[in-house]
């Protein structure tokens, strides 16, 4: 039965890091490197967003979406999937797997409306042909599980889900978002770790809570750690340094 | 802890290849479907000459891209692992625009077709169902509509409606295994959520009195009616609600199960169409007088599955569990069914349509496939023996479950054009079967007009308990992967008691060596 995690292709693909943290030989030849490739997906994962918060989707699929186009770049590269018409598609994809169909033209309009710049304007073919090479990329698996639910009963069983707790973990979980660790983790232990950070943050301590639970908390510790290290890294990142980023991107060879 | 089990699996389960195989990689055989949203062929995938089924995915709507439907059914496929439901292999394309029969460019103009491959099932039961001559046999129904149920509980279980239960998508290859397919109009559902769904889903005939009556809150239960109409349908050899649209289907629905009212399906006056198809006169439940030659137990069964109001029709699980699978003549052995030549609806459709256009024989053979493909041996019923050779099993338990009539013809027929039904010379029916009991109650099958149910003499003097004893094995309830054939057929001692129709099985077969 494969209506839970451990059964779903989700769990199946789970990747090391290792194979999170490349940059495709094609985008490589250009002089990206792994840093730009982050800065270039939390760029889109930010781009998605924003387009869901114009056509009105639930938080579900950006996060699917998300995780759509950073699987999608575990295998391809930038420069043949360029990522801002990969984000818009993503999030059409998605609407369509969560049951939240948004239309193609829509989403258009709203791309148009953000980027006055006439080199990121895509048109609804365009979206369309690429959804198909997506779709493929994704070798058409197309169920993700998040941390959200998981999130909630772990909150409601350790009697943390006052508003003031909900709110601060539902925010770290979603600025994990921006980094790939939904390819690498287990979501529940993504959900433990947003819920550790906060309870932390909060001086809140539920060290006994967490004890209780069958989980290697190394695991959990290791990756909140990760989510700390990248608010930290995310203060010394510049304007420029997306730019430039992208300014490799745009690079013809 | 994570990162060892990912490692683990990476040894055991060697990451797929990302992005898909062409469509190349199959030869194309025949058509043998037409599926919610586009054809289905038989093919052969060429390194392994494997047969599979190729369900190509119609890019009708250009406007929004890869069919919501379309997705849908893969990530319901993908999520859905179960002997009872039809396995999705890979999603091939096609690299090019591809061209229809008439050369015209198909639709989709990104790029070429896509195309789900699922495992060939051998036949559909509507197909199955439609050969002349064949009549299933009451163990053979049970074992179909407990393959039906058991596949069924698991989607419901993982939250899926199938909503197109009809014989034509309940594949049977001729191991006797019945899968669900054609999840094209699936859906996942939940408790807790308050969405809204459309009501017009389910083929007319098998659609349930709420969809029909405009409800867009519904669960597993439409289903369930539609199972209830299969059930009946096999029973009574004939769809048992041919309704032509909506309305006259209601009406049939209330002749045969009652005009509903507040009594008896409380809500119903508020449902959006029941002002619109209210029945004018009150009519009583007839579902007893209408279907009384079946047995009691299966009409105890359609009873509970043909219930009006949804709330209380009788869901998947409770439907196993019902008297009418664990009383003699128990659900046979899928694997001891009669193995057929291959029978879709559609090609059964479309033989009789030629058939009809063209009477010469020559032309019949065309519609039928070139070649037998290897894959299916002639029928060989003696290696199966030992499994149901129960040491325990007089042999004059019960008769052997052979079709009446000509229908046991297709037993031994090996694959290939079908002859006319003269092939094989007649008059052998009952000659070489080694039951003793068979001569005397072999003619009662042929004629009856409708299938043995087992409450008349045939099964009656047998000696068996009346109830297999259901042991501590029934575990369908914790997770559906355990209706798995071990525990599930009696022929070890943990189940439920020994398959009564072991013994004569194997006799039933000696003639054709």
């Amino acid at each position: 039965m494969a209506a839970n995690f451990w059964t779903s292709s989700h769990y199946k693909q789970l990747l090391d890091q290792e194979d999170v943290d490349v940059a495709q030989p094609l985008d490589r030849e250009k002089g990206i490197t792994v840093e730009d490739y982050k800065l270039i997906k939390m760029q889109m994962s930010n781009y998605i967003s924003k387009l869901a918060q114009h056509v009105k989707v639930r938080q579900r699929v950006v996060a699917t979406a998300v995780t759509y186009m950073r699987r999608c770049y575990t295998r391809k590269s930038m420069t043949e999937y360029d990522p801002h018409l990969v984000a818009p598609t993503c999030l059409y994809l998605a609407s369509k797997a969560e049951e939240s169909t948004v239309q193609a033209r829509l989403l258009v309009f709203y791309i148009k409306k953000i980027y006055s710049d006439e080199k990121y304007r895509y048109e609804v073919k365009d979206i369309l042909e690429m959804e198909m090479k997506i779709l493929e990329a994704l070798n058409y698996y197309l169920v993700v599980f998040h941390p959200y639910r998981s999130l909630v009963q772990f909150l409601q069983d350790a009697g943390m889900n006052d508003i003031n707790m909900t709110h601060l973990s539902w925010g770290i979980l979603n600025d994990t978002y921006k980094m790939d660790l939904i390819l690498v983790h287990p979501p529940h232990l993504i959900a433990l770790a947003c819920i550790y950070i906060a309870s932390v943050y909060r001086e809140k301590d539920n060290t006994a809570w967490f004890e209780e639970l069958r989980v290697d908390m190394n695991v959990v510790k290791n990756i909140s750690m990760e989510i700390l290290d990248f608010y930290e890294n995310q203060r010394l990142v510049s304007e420029e340094r997306i730019n430039a980023a992208f300014g490799k991107l745009a690079l013809k060879t | 802890m994570a990162v060892a089990a990912l490692g683990q699996l990476n040894v055991e389960e060697p990451p797929p290849a990302w992005g898909s195989r062409s469509v190349d990689c199959f030869e194309r055989l025949e058509q043998i479907g037409e599926g919610t949203y586009g054809q289905v062929f038989m093919a052969r995938e060429i390194k392994t000459g494997e047969i599979v089924a190729l369900k190509k995915i119609r890019m009708d709507n250009e406007k929004e891209g890869f069919p919501i439907t379309a997705i849908r059914e893969i990530k319901i496929l993908k999520k859905l692992q179960h002997e009872n439901v039809i396995k999705l292999k890979e999603i091939v394309t096609s690299p090019g625009p591809e061209r229809d029969e008439q050369g015209r460019p198909d639709g989709n103009k990104y790029r070429g077709s896509t195309y789900m491959v699922f495992e060939y099932m051998d036949h559909d039961l509507t197909g199955l169902a439609d050969r002349p001559g064949l009549r299933f046999t009451v163990p053979q129904i049970k074992c179909y509509m407990k393959q039906l149920l058991t596949g069924l509980h698991y989607c419901h279980v993982n939250q899926v409606l199938h909503r197109d239960i009809k014989g034509s998508n309940l594949l049977i290859d001729n191991e006797g295994n019945l899968k669900l397919a054609d999840f094209g109009l699936a859906r996942s559902f939940s408790y807790d959520h308050n969405n809204t769904l459309t009501n017009r889903v389910i083929t007319l005939w098998y659609r349930p009195p709420e969809l029909l009556l405009g409800a867009t809150k519904y669960g597993p239960a439409v289903d369930m009616w539609s199972v209830g109409c299969i059930f009946a349908e096999l029973l009574n050899g004939k769809p048992i609600l041919p309704g032509k649209n909506e309305a006259e289907q209601l009406s049939k629905i209330f002749e045969l199960c009652g005009s509903p009212d507040e009594t008896i399906w409380p809500g119903v006056s508020k449902m959006p169409a029941y002002n619109h198809f209210k029945p004018s006169r009150t009519m009583k439940r007839r579902v007893r007088e209408v279907f009384r030659h079946f047995d009691r137990h299966a009409l105890e069964l359609l009873e509970k599955m043909l219930m009006l109001d949804p709330s209380q029709r009788i869901s998947a699980k409770d439907a196993l569990d019902s008297e009418y699978f664990w009383t003699d003549p128990l659900p046979c052995d899928p694997k001891s069914l009669p193995k057929y030549e291959s029978s879709h609806e559609y090609q059964t459709k479309k033989r009789r349509q030629q058939q009809r256009q063209h009477e010469e024989a020559t032309k019949r053979q065309k519609l039928h496939h070139p070649q037998p493909h290897g894959r299916l041996p002639p029928i060989q019923h003696a290696g199966q023996s030992h499994h149901w050779s129960g040491p325990n099993h007089p042999m004059n338990n019960a008769p052997p479950p052979v079709p009446g009539g000509p229908g046991h013809h297709h037993y031994g027929k090996p694959r290939g054009p079908p002859g006319g039904a003269n092939r094989y010379p007649s008059g052998n029916q009952s000659g070489g079967y080694n039951n003793p009991n068979r001569g005397g109650q072999g003619g009662g099958y042929s004629n009856a007009p409708y299938p043995p149910q087992g409450r008349g003499p045939p099964y009656a003097g047998a000696g068996m308990p009346a109830n297999g004893p259901r042991g501590p094995a029934s575990g369908y309830g914790v997770g559906p992967q355990s209706y798995s054939q071990s525990g599930q057929y009696g022929n070890s001692a943990a189940g439920r008691g020994p398959n009564q129709m072991g013994g004569s099985r194997n006799q039933q077969y000696g003639w054709q060596q």
